[in-house]
């Protein structure tokens, strides 16, 4: 787990709705939350020596989408928790190929995220 | 004011929205995230997404005035529109979305077929625009209504 006891989670997606909508999810478990709109700020989240417990991560987004984002965090040595969260059904090999941990199929349901949460054992 | 009414006109008019296929199931995930931390949370949601498609459509819009053939631009920003219509459940819009999608992904984009298929893709982006027009303003009317009725109306599912 990061640094410090709460759960650090970032959530990397170019659409504002799903940020909205999963920040409100998060929130109800006391989560800190940070959100970034594509694959790049989330690798530069890291690189400025941000540590996170889970990455919530959309495939289809500017300037890096979210494949090649797992696949350079991977290679990063970054061993972060990430789930693939997108409505592509086609790429959950690629994303599991690049590293992801679980993949699920948009949208997420608040019930879906706490499945997920449970297995990492987040909510102990 | 009569704010039984006004709740059973909300109701009514909510019930209308799934029966009519307007929304789907996800609109009820928007609502069970609502709160008293988030209060206001599906309108704000709903809001956040009028906000937005508004914008990623006048993308569309001017990139088809263009009679741009770009085909994989446009892809990308109904790929945008269709997610944010899937996050909050606006079916007819979603269907409309995948519709026009298909349009952009045939194959053979040569010559005076790309022309068909850019006008297939104006029509679909019409019908796109109607449904929006349409939901908008029934979710506006619908969000009056409860802001009218007061803050005791609860989201429940209707009976199936």
């Amino acid at each position: 787990m990061a640094s410090s006891q709460v759960v650090k989670v970032l959530i990397v997606d170019d659409d504002n709705i799903t940020r909205r909508i999963y920040r409100t999810m998060l929130f109800r478990f006391c989560f800190e939350i940070t959100e970034v709109e594509d694959g790049n700020n989330a690798i530069q989240q890291f690189l400025d020596g941000n540590e996170y417990d889970l990455v919530l991560m959309d495939k289809h987004m500017p300037n890096m989408d979210g494949v090649e984002a797992t696949r350079t965090l991977r290679g990063m040595g970054i061993p972060v928790k990430i789930v693939a969260i997108t409505d592509d059904a086609n790429s959950k090999d690629t994303f599991l190929g690049a590293g992801a941990d679980k993949f699920l199929l948009k949208p997420l349901t608040f019930p879906m995220l706490t499945d997920i949460l449970k297995s990492f054992n987040f909510l102990n | 004011m009569d704010y039984v009414n006004l709740r059973r006109q909300a109701a009514s008019l909510r019930k209308g929205l799934f029966d009519q296929g307007y929304l789907d199931e996800q609109f009820y995930q928007l609502e069970d995230l609502q709160d008293d931390a988030s209060p206001n949370f599906v309108e704000e949601v709903v809001t956040l997404f009028f906000r937005d498609s508004a914008r990623l459509m006048a993308n569309i819009d001017q990139a088809l005035d263009k009679c741009v053939k770009d085909f994989n631009k446009l892809d990308v920003y109904m790929q945008q529109l269709k997610g944010s219509c899937t996050s909050i459940g606006a079916s007819r819009m979603k269907t409309e979305c995948t519709a026009f999608r298909e349009c952009c992904r045939d194959e053979n984009i040569e010559g005076s077929h790309s022309l068909s298929i850019l006008n297939l893709c104006m029509r679909s982006f019409q019908k796109i625009k109607r449904e929006h027009s349409v939901l908008r303003q029934k979710l506006e009317s619908y969000f009056q209504l409860l802001r009218q009725a007061g803050p005791v109306e609860c989201a429940t599912r209707p009976n199936k």
